[in-house]
């Protein structure tokens, strides 16, 4: 059902803001509503998103460098004691990796360097001359440069031409390395001819050293920052055991920004805040805010009209698990039916029909019993996963009614469904004539509650009946009823259905268009084919994989063979049958259920709260 | 073998191999979209995993109805019954409702995903919404399931 909406007003002293929104955000049943435009303050700080960042990015460095928790290890868990003190170690370990990442870069830049000054030394290292000896005297010039290996020719020429003195020494990436030494005399005539035929000059004069002595000793430097970085790595796994109050802090510092960006109406000293509170959590919200201060004001509002309250809720336990897949479609509007009970068990039905093996669902329960017991999920996750648990049992059930084992076929209670596929068909259709009809009756349920009782009968009831009748149609023993039924069903949309067109020949086109609705009534239900197709390819696969597995099990390698394509085949059958199975089932809620009707387009409600992704809190007391 | 046989065979290879590359074609084409997707929101491969894999039934849609076929006829377990030509004919046309929409079925179907994926990308929210839309596809590839699957268990040998 759907839980009525208050709207709070709640007025406190400023110095009270952060522990109030702090009390708030733990029970997690207020939702804040933005007041306007131009009377709006917020806390919002750039500090807090950047904090919110760095520990995110911490923990990603972290992950880059050690193993993560593996995905069956449990979830931490803090309580909230814990969680609302100041995380000082969390901070520490932040720090310290901010800084260890830093002196890692620093490391990794300086080897670059290094590296790239070695690549630009090798060519010389042959050369025996300290490089800051290197500079023209009082009557010689001394260059170094490179000049393109191919055009040794012109150079030869031009170094004649100039009568100057040469030494080559190796080849580098940048071309034959060369040492010049001329007698001072017009410097740039004869470089720029040097220059013009691609000879380039470099200066290497602020090295000190041979470059050999130069290259050994930048070995030697990136060697010991080698050894430091390993050391680095060191620290950085041996932070790896506080990974959790680094996690905490991040889970804090959001937590931080989510009540920092809370937006309210502020005057010199109070705060306003306006929000949506459950009919039945007012109390909650205000022995929450008692709790922390004495000095506040707080008003439970109804919703004015115009207003649209956000919609809550509630089923009981088993039912409540089903609200994620009519959440998925929309959630209900405040003031209509929720959906979620009938389509609920529908849903659970028809998914058991749909996979429909014993062997199947059973290792589905077994799955998802550890995967609650051990990954505790949270939210729309917990209650997908709880959808999943319970559909195994509707799963074993039907596999019971066929027969149905692991593909095998064994004494099936009701019929097997490759022996007997037209049965199955009727039984399906008839399914889909129920599920149909159901949500028909909560129309039905809903014009009367808002006065249309006319309006049920002749756009309901009589398709029912028309329905019904048809149906008798293909039972000898009630042809007759059958028949008039029908008969009946159809005269009365006939008349009805143009009701609210104007004029006569309006009246009388709008029956017969009412009438042809049949065709979407009839394409409804033979799309509940679907189950039988979906439950036959679930069996025949399994049975395919048996048969394979079988054929292959002569010899023992063959036996080896026989119990992977067992495994393997059976594996992939129930992940498909499920994906399948879940898809089509949410399918016939949504299209051929809903659209009888179910209007959607309600909001989500979404309190303030923690919404931690990787640290549960543990004393936490919720329930939607 | 009689001609009858090498029909029905006939038939089961056409089922398998359209509808094969009908999902095949699909998948391709979703798979492309979820990795362009992935690769900005790695955080979302399990929703683009599941409406990648949608337009993969098809294909077994048309193995499993294969699969049928060949049991029907005892290829399957090395003692092949023999057919006349009518029945082979029967059979070969049994296959072919999955076989040419599980084709055509499963390419637009990757289409309408890969479409779902790019919207799941911009609004991780929606992806139900998209599962549902690219589900539509694949009812006409259910109905020619059931329809070759009845006309199958409608075949006297």
């Amino acid at each position: 059902m759907i839980i009525p909406m208050k709207k709070a007003r709640l007025i406190i002293l400023k110095e009270d803001r952060s522990k109030v929104l702090l009390a708030l955000q733990r029970i997690g049943e207020f939702m804040v509503i933005s007041p306007n435009e131009n009377d709006k303050t917020s806390l919002a700080q750039e500090n807090s998103g950047e904090k919110a960042q760095m520990s995110e990015a911490m923990l990603r460095f972290l992950n880059q460098f050690c193993k993560k928790p593996s995905i069956l290890d449990p979830r931490p868990e803090v309580n909230y004691q814990v969680f609302s003190k100041e995380n000082d170690k969390g901070q520490h370990v932040e720090d310290e990796l901010l800084s260890l990442s830093n002196q890692l870069n620093q490391n990794k830049n300086r080897i670059s360097f290094l590296e790239n000054q070695n690549a630009n030394l090798e060519p010389w290292h042959s050369m025996d001359i300290k490089l800051e000896n290197i500079h023209e005297t009082k009557n010689v010039d001394i260059v170094l440069g490179y000049f393109p290996e191919n055009i040794s020719d012109e150079f030869s020429h031009i170094i004649k031409e100039y009568e100057m003195t040469y030494k080559l020494f190796d080849i580098g990436n940048d071309g034959q390395s060369v040492l010049l030494l001329k007698y001072k005399d017009d410097k740039i005539s004869w470089l720029s001819s040097l220059k013009s035929i691609g000879f380039v000059e470099v200066s290497l004069s602020k090295l000190s050293g041979t470059p050999d002595e130069i290259i050994s000793s930048n070995k030697d430097e990136i060697k010991r920052i080698i050894e430091d970085n390993n050391k680095i790595m060191d620290k950085i796994s041996g932070l790896n055991q506080y990974r959790n109050d680094l996690a905490l802090l991040n889970e804090q510092v959001l937590a931080q920004q989510e009540r920092n960006n809370i937006q309210y109406i502020e005057t010199i000293e109070t705060i306003c805040l306006y929000g949506w509170v459950c009919s039945d959590k007012v109390e909650k919200v205000e022995s929450a805010v008692s709790n922390v201060t004495k000095n506040f004001d707080l008003a439970f509002l109804d919703p004015k009209k115009g207003e649209i309250p956000p919609t809550v809720t509630r089923n009981n336990r088993f039912l409540a698990q089903f609200e994620t897949i009519t959440d998925m479609f929309s959630l209900p509007k405040q003031g209509t039916i929720d959906p979620a009970p009938v389509a609920g068990i529908w849903y659970w039905i028809i998914y058991g029909m749909m996979m429909g093996d014993v062997g199947y669902g059973a290792i589905m329960a077994v799955l998802f019993y550890l995967f609650k017991k051990i990954k505790k999920p949270k939210g729309d996750m917990a209650k997908l996963v709880n959808v999943l648990y319970y559909s195994s049992f509707t799963t074993i059930f039907f596999g019971f009614l066929f027969g149905s084992y692991f593909g095998e076929t064994w004494h099936p209670l009701l019929f097997a469904p490759l022996d007997n596929p037209i049965g199955f068909l009727v039984l399906t259709l008839i399914i889909g004539v129920l599920h149909i009809f159901s949500g028909m009756g909560i129309q039905i349920a809903q014009q009367i509650k808002n006065g249309h009782i006319l309006d049920a009968f002749f756009d309901q009831v009589s398709w029912m009946v028309l329905i019904v009748g048809l149906g008798f149609l293909f039972l000898p023993s009630l042809k007759t009823i059958g028949q008039w039924m029908a008969i009946g069903g159809a005269v009365v949309i006939l008349l009805t259905a143009g009701r609210d067109r104007p004029n006569l020949i309006g009246k009388i086109t709008g029956g017969l268009l009412g009438l042809y609705d049949i065709s979407s009534y009839m394409s409804d239900i033979l799309s509940y084919s679907r189950i039988l197709a979906l439950s036959l390819a679930t069996g025949v696969i399994g049975m395919v994989m048996n048969l394979l597995a079988r054929m292959v099990s002569g010899s023992i390698i063959g036996f080896v063979f026989a119990i992977l394509i067992y495994i393997l085949g059976h594996t992939f059958n129930l992940a498909m049958s499920m994906l399948s199975a879940f898809v089509h089932d949410s399918r016939l809620q949504y299209i051929e259920f809903f659209n009888k009707f179910y209007e959607g387009g309600g909001l989500k409600f979404k309190p303030l709260a923690f919404h931690t992704k990787y640290i549960d809190i543990s004393d936490m007391e919720k329930d939607h | 073998m009689s001609t009858g046989i090498i029909i029905a065979i006939f038939g089961a290879a056409i089922c398998a191999a359209l509808a094969g590359i009908g999902s095949a074609y699909g998948v391709q084409c979703a798979g492309q979209a979820a990795a362009g997707v992935c690769a900005e929101k790695p955080d979302l491969f399990g929703k683009l995993l599941v409406l990648q894999a949608l337009p993969g039934t098809q294909g077994i849609y048309g193995f499993l109805v294969a699969v049928l076929i060949m049991v029907q006829t005892g290829v399957i377990s090395g003692a092949p019954v023999d057919l006349t030509i009518q029945q082979g004919l029967a059979y070969l046309f049994a296959g072919l409702p999955i076989g040419i929409v599980g084709w055509w079925s499963g390419i637009y179907q990757g289409k309408t995903a890969a479409a779902s994926i790019l919207m799941t990308g911009k609004d991780p929210d929606a992806s139900a919404k998209g599962i549902t839309m690219t589900a539509l596809v694949e009812t006409y590839a259910i109905l020619a399931l059931l329809v070759s699957i009845l006309l199958l268990f409608g075949i006297k040998i």
